[in-house]
């Protein structure tokens, strides 16, 4: 009974907390910590036609009977491994009309529960986040080359007051010389992760880029020079550095030039945590 | 399907065990439909009242696991639910016959023709096997089908869009993807076409079922796409859920060391990514954004593999295909698949 109404309803539990967790997020604005907002007006239309059929469908019950499963989609999928009950296909037939086995069936429904639950739990209950230097030191900061390999933007004659992380990142990577960035100042605004080349002097302002959603998440990050830095601010922390660019006074060769900063504030988490 | 057809506008059918009376049968549909509201307000409740902060009780890494899996999920959901609605319309809302009465009697240029209907049939390998048992009770032949199994995830406008969304034209994977696909299942058409009876590749039971073909259940339309709409959702759903919390614990729990160690050698790579696509089965619509995270980190050629081979045989699609084709046939039809996926994407390592 509970096997049955578990294929029965799965589907649509699952497409529901799916629904419900989207339109909320697209209503708080949220939506932008997990896909580019390109994508915003097709994920909300979809999940509304999407919520039409599971209302509909909670008013209809299904057309066929558990009997007739063989030409259902849904029953194949609750077979069971395809291989794990047949040596030969000569015995197909006599296992294929053998009832099922109740641990097997059991088993099916403590999976589907388990799926339900968690998708519920991460969905609904969970407090949306965005992503955090963990990530950001898994993936190593600043190594993507697709990200970084678009052309940077003007520096002369650009309006530098509007260049995010990723701009900065893109001209630091293009132009390794420090008189290109001569009497520039350049203010930047994202979350603190150390710098794995020189953890104790430097530490990164780092923003994820995000071509598609936020599993394609590339952390880029301007260098900033303060030695000590740890005891100042926490890792995660946002902060709104301001200074000038100058060359590493270690010398690094990793990190040739550096943000000398003037002034660091920290602040709130934006609104929009990733640059596109 | 000998069992009476209801009226669309009366009862459904009903488990046994629930009695049968007028009087219930009056109050279904509204019924259902407050429990169904009721369900809705509940999971919006507590999507509501659910704090908005946790502390520091979830460590970063658990927290990003969080974020990524819930990532792929938001971002596929829509791709799926479109998936769902294009295979309503072609298979409720079209004419019976539709896509089998025009294709070309030359049995190769046949080939070609099904292993493009995909491009009618924008659905995910999971829809594809209830449609391709459908077509061989209406004439197709076992060879034919497995054309159509194999090529339809891959050749629709669905995963072409999502393809080209995840990666453009860089490295040639979208053309490696499509090309791929399109040979290998025109391929394995092929080399069952020539097999001398073909029948014997089904399953005994299908077989029978073949003896009732044109067996339709009579009922709405409305009716009929709600019904796949569930059945749908449920083959799909969970195998997404787990995949995406696959991809998430993969993306934090495996040390990025080794995961650039087998990405970066050419022949490794691609079996890496192979065995990955057999495991996680998720759906070709929506694939493309899955594999995304580890574009920089494996070849190019080790993606194509994993898109090519991941539609036509994985887990699920295992599951599924073995209500209709033998233990035996499936196993030959994964060494096929497998070998030519991988050296596609050898193929693609050398040359990029």
């Amino acid at each position: 009974m509970l096997e049955r109404l578990i294929a029965r309803w799965q589907g649509i539990l699952l497409a529901l907390i799916g629904i419900v967790a989207t339109v909320w997020l697209a209503a708080t604005d949220r939506l932008g910590l997990y896909i580019h907002p390109r994508y915003f007006w097709f994920t909300v239309i979809m999940a509304a036609i999407a919520a039409v059929f599971v209302v509909v469908a909670f008013a209809m019950t299904p057309l066929r009977e558990p009997a007739d499963e063989a030409t259902d989609a849904a029953a194949p999928a609750e077979r069971g491994q395809p291989d794990d009950h047949d040596h030969e296909h000569a015995h197909d037939h006599a296992h294929d009309e053998a009832p099922r086995s109740p641990v097997r069936g059991s088993l099916r429904v403590a999976l589907a529960a388990t799926i339900l639950v968690g998708a519920a739990a991460s969905l609904l209950v969970l407090p949306p986040a965005t992503l955090t230097s963990a990530t950001a030191s898994q993936r190593s900061i600043n190594s993507s080359g697709a990200t970084l390999e678009q052309s940077g933007p003007a520096l002369v004659g650009g309006d530098t007051s509007q260049f995010t992380v990723k701009d900065w990142a893109l001209l630091l990577r293009q132009n390794p010389d420090a008189e290109y960035f001569a009497d520039q100042a350049i203010q930047v605004t994202g979350f603190v992760t150390e710098s794995p080349d020189d953890p104790d002097n430097v530490f990164y302002v780092a923003r994820f880029v995000v071509t598609c959603c936020a599993v394609d998440a590339q952390p880029v990050g301007v260098p900033v020079y303060l030695p000590g830095w740890a005891e100042r601010f926490e890792p995660d922390e946002w902060v709104a550095a301001s200074g000038a660019i100058v060359p590493n006074p270690a010398g690094s060769s990793a990190l040739p030039l550096l943000m000398e900063p003037t002034d660091l504030t920290v602040i709130e988490q934006p609104d929009q945590p990733y640059v596109f | 399907m000998s069992r009476t057809l209801a009226p669309a506008h009366s009862a459904p059918p009903r488990p046994p065990t629930r009695p049968r009376s007028p009087r219930s049968t009056r109050q279904r549909p509204a019924l259902g439909l407050s429990l169904g509201v009721a369900l809705v307000l509940l999971f919006a409740g507590i999507r509501m009242f659910a704090p908005e902060s946790v502390g520091d009780v979830l460590s970063n890494s658990v927290q990003d696991f969080f974020t990524l899996s819930i990532s792929v999920v938001i971002e596929s959901l829509p791709f799926v639910f479109l998936g769902i609605l294009l295979s309503i319309v072609v298979q409720v809302w079209l004419p019976e016959g539709f896509l089998l009465r025009h294709l070309p009697r030359n049995v190769v240029a046949r080939r070609v023709t099904i292993s493009l209907l995909g491009v009618l049939l924008p659905v995910c390998e999971c829809g594809n096997v209830p449609l391709a048992r459908g077509l061989i009770l209406r004439g197709l032949t076992v060879g034919e089908s497995l054309t159509f199994l194999l090529a339809a995830p891959i050749l629709n406008p669905v995963t072409i869009i999502t393809t080209y969304q995840a990666f453009g034209w860089s490295d040639g994977i979208l053309v490696a993807r499509i090309l791929g696909g399109f040979v290998i299942a025109n391929l394995i058409g092929w080399i069952y076409s020539r097999h001398s009876s073909p029948m014997s590749l089904l399953t005994p039971k299908f077989q029978a079922s073949c003896a009732h073909a044109h067996d339709e259940v009579r009922t709405t339309r409305t009716r009929r796409s709600v019904d796949m709409f569930t059945a749908e959702t449920a083959a799909m759903l969970p195998a997404l859920f787990v995949g995406s919390a696959i991809a998430g614990l993969i993306q934090v729990g495996v040390s990025r060391d080794l995961l650039v160690t087998l990405g970066q050698n050419p022949v490794l790579s691609v079996f890496a990514l192979m065995a990955l696509a057999f495991v996680i089965s998720i759906c070709s619509n929506v694939d493309a954004f899955f594999i995304l995270a580890f574009g920089s980190t494996f070849m190019p050629g080790a993606i194509v593999a994993f898109l090519v081979f991941g539609p036509m045989i994985d887990v699920k699609m295992l599951a599924l295909m073995r209500t209709t084709f033998t233990a035996r046939t499936l196993v030959q039809l994964t060494v096929i698949v497998g070998l030519a996926s991988a050296a596609l994407g050898l193929a693609v390592n050398t040359i990029a």
